[in-house]
């Protein structure tokens, strides 16, 4: 993938190319088709091997002072469990992994039965005993193949995921607005200070929601684009956005011509709002469209001899986002592939390591500037480019590990 | 070669979300928006939860007794709607809801805490004596709970299915008046379970509606049973702040009333989950 850029019309940081974006769907749109019935047979197969929920399973008595047994061991998979209340009073019974509530059943009533239908992977759980006083009872369930491929990754997965990404992006986008409309006041008021810290904030958020604004080339040539996109660089009359309102603060230390700029910003914002409550981001873009950003970031950074307070601001925003993903792929990963895991949370580990841990507060490594410099510009950046783009490459690797089956 | 696979990848990705069309009408993707918007409920409410524990706490640990009865129920209600979420965390949900009866000693055991200790303070003994404690710990177990559900990704089966386990709680607990024995505020707890049920079952309504309208219209008519029940019993019926009567006024009858529509909603509400194609 060159770096052809044209100069009218370059993509901005975070744009995708266009053209692979398209590719990329068509060719869903294919292979999905001949995939379909492959799919959908691997379903069954994996239904089919389960337990069945007509049988009764491991039963489990809850007495007046505990669970007989207090130790259960069950191979993984879908399991199911008989709770008989021995005990003179309702109870809940309740499989518990760490402190989360994995499965339970409330209100069984006393001298009653009832079943409880769980999938269950491999590891040492906790069950619920009637009373609270009562002691915990130990459920232990092992793998059942050591040597067997991972079940498939059910059509439901990435539901969970895909909502958490919406609620963050949610978030995000009101942090984005309320930061705009901020920086617009400041900026009409002539409070370089307060226009310097609303920018810092609205910037935030707009990295963090660098991949799904990248879903929108005309929002994020916007909201993003650079003064060397344009053919008249900064005098460029369409040059706007953030790196337009940067200039002004950070460079030129005024706001003086700003307020059109952070209007069009906050009209933007709003736009953008529009466009991502009617729009589902693709369960494949988490992974593909943040190493997309990463690697955008580090190619347009690459041969760079300084970064600025801005771009190691902007980096860190971008691998706070990556680390939102990261946290949302992680289950599907520890299940599909623990390797791609273990390289994936150990690549952003280091690139974490690496960036200051608040403007200013630490100077990475790198070459410190030179006495009387401004402070965290960071001399030398190549180390730092060199592991944002083996976090975008490890991201890449995600989907392929998320969907090979056996 | 590298963008060949990935773009192999992204269409067996499409599949997991797309390709379910050939088994259940309910595509899995249209059901990230419905838990998107639940979370974003289930967080303003416990924004509110916060502060509303705040006051109350500080009422109590200040020994304003009517302040602290008259802020009990009016708190408890962010923690009743959002009980799918908030009662998947067992140690907090203990720590913060569990009743005397949860425990061999009753009330004197000392693991026995949050809302239900403070109201056997607060309501039988008549006194914020001793209380501070019990103040101070709901308080940070509020707060810790607000951070750890920040940070949760909703499973989106305990999510849907928690409409259903909301009535069923109304069932077990709140008809019968065990949950708020001291207080007798049972109807605030009540009308924050159904409010709970409502806010599900209206966020995935659209989509259980393309699969059984007779269903939905079912679910309806017996929400507004249940609301019309409890309106009865409303302070003051144009003020929803003003809350409810005490549970020792509502009559037999009514109670035999509500029954009867809660029950078929915990039934009709416990299929959600497989209408949505999540069993």
């Amino acid at each position: 993938m060159s770096q052809a850029t044209m100069p009218n019309q370059a993509p901005a940081a975070s744009a995708p190319p266009p053209g692979l974006l398209r590719l990329g769907v068509a060719l869903s749109g294919l292979t999905m088709l001949a995939g379909l019935a492959t799919f959908a047979l691997s379903l069954e197969h994996a239904g089919s091997t389960g337990g069945k929920a007509t049988k009764a399973g491991t039963v489990v008595n809850v007495t007046a002072s505990g669970c007989e047994p207090a130790q259960l061991e069950v191979p993984a998979g879908r399991r199911t469990f008989t709770v008989v209340n021995q005990s003179n009073r309702a109870v809940e019974w309740e499989i518990i992994d760490g402190v989360m509530v994995l499965a339970e059943r409330e209100n069984i009533a006393p001298g009653l039965r009832q079943p409880l239908t769980v999938d269950l992977a491999a590891g040492t759980y906790a069950i619920t005993c009637g009373l609270l006083s009562n002691p915990h009872g130990e459920l232990k369930v092992v793998a059942s193949d050591n040597g067997a491929p991972p079940t498939p990754l059910s059509k439901t997965a990435f539901i969970g995921p895909l909502a958490e990404y919406r609620v963050y992006t949610t978030l995000e986008l009101r942090k984005l607005q309320a930061g705009a409309k901020a920086l617009a006041a400041a900026i009409d008021s002539g409070d370089l200070e307060r226009a310097k810290a609303a920018y810092d904030a609205a910037r935030r958020a707009d990295m963090h929601l660098a991949m799904p604004i990248g879903l929108f080339s005309d929002l994020d040539q916007r909201l993003n684009a650079r003064a060397e996109d344009f053919a008249r660089r900064d005098q460029d009359p369409d040059f706007a956005g953030f790196h337009r309102l940067a200039i002004g603060l950070f460079d030129h230390g005024s706001t003086v011509d700003l307020a059109p700029i952070a209007d069009q910003l906050v009209t933007d914002a709003a736009a953008l709002k529009t466009r991502l409550d009617a729009t589902a981001v693709p369960a494949s873009q988490l992974a593909d469209g943040t190493a997309r950003v990463l690697g955008a970031w580090s190619d347009r950074q690459r041969g760079a001899t300084v970064l600025t307070t801005q771009d190691l601001a902007d980096l860190k925003a971008l691998t706070e986002g990556a680390h939102k993903v990261v946290t949302l792929l992680s289950p599907l990963l520890a299940s599909q592939s623990p390797e791609t895991l273990t390289s994936l949370q150990s690549s952003l580990a280091t690139l974490e390591q690496r960036l200051p841990s608040s403007a200013g507060a630490a100077e990475p490594p790198g070459d410190s500037p030179p006495a009387g410099a401004a402070p965290a510009v960071l001399l030398n950046p190549s180390v730092l480019l060199k592991e944002t783009q083996a976090l975008a490459d490890s991201l890449a690797d995600v989907n392929a590990a998320l969907t090979q089956q056996g | 070669m590298t963008t060949y696979r990935q773009c192999i990848a992204a269409g067996a990705l499409s599949l997991l979300t797309l390709g379910a069309t050939a088994q259940a009408a309910v595509a899995p993707e249209s059901l990230v928006g419905p838990i998107a918007d639940y979370k974003l409920y289930v967080l303003d409410n416990l924004d509110q939860f916060v502060s509303h524990t705040k006051a109350f706490t500080q009422a109590v640990e200040a020994g304003d007794l009517q302040e602290a009865q008259a802020l009990y129920a009016p708190t408890r209600i962010y923690y009743e709607r959002i009980e799918p979420i908030a009662e998947l965390f067992a140690d907090l949900d203990a720590s913060i809801d569990a009743r005397e009866d949860d425990y061999e000693n009753g009330v004197d055991d000392p693991d026995f805490t949050g809302f239900h200790r403070l109201e056997y303070g607060l309501f039988h003994e008549q006194t914020t004596d001793g209380l501070k404690p019990f103040a101070e710990r709901l308080m940070s177990d509020v707060n810790d709970l607000d951070s750890r559900v920040q940070d949760l990704t909703f499973p989106p089966s305990s999510v849907v299915g928690g409409a259903a386990a909301l009535m069923e709680e109304v069932a077990a607990t709140k008809v019968s008046g065990e949950e708020d024995r001291y207080s007798r505020t049972d109807l605030w707890d009540f009308q924050a379970n159904v409010d709970g049920a409502k806010e599900i079952f209206e966020l995935f309504k659209p989509l259980a509606a393309q699969e059984d309208q007779a269903f939905v219209s079912r679910v309806e008519q017996n929400f507004a049973a249940v609301d019309s029940t409890l309106a009865d019993y409303r302070l003051d019926a144009d003020d929803p702040q003003s809350g409810f009567e005490s549970y020792d006024e509502v009559s037999d009858s009514d109670r035999r009333a509500l029954t009867g529509p809660v029950t078929v909603l915990a039934e009709d509400l416990s299929t959600l989950r497989g209408l949505l194609g999540l069993d």
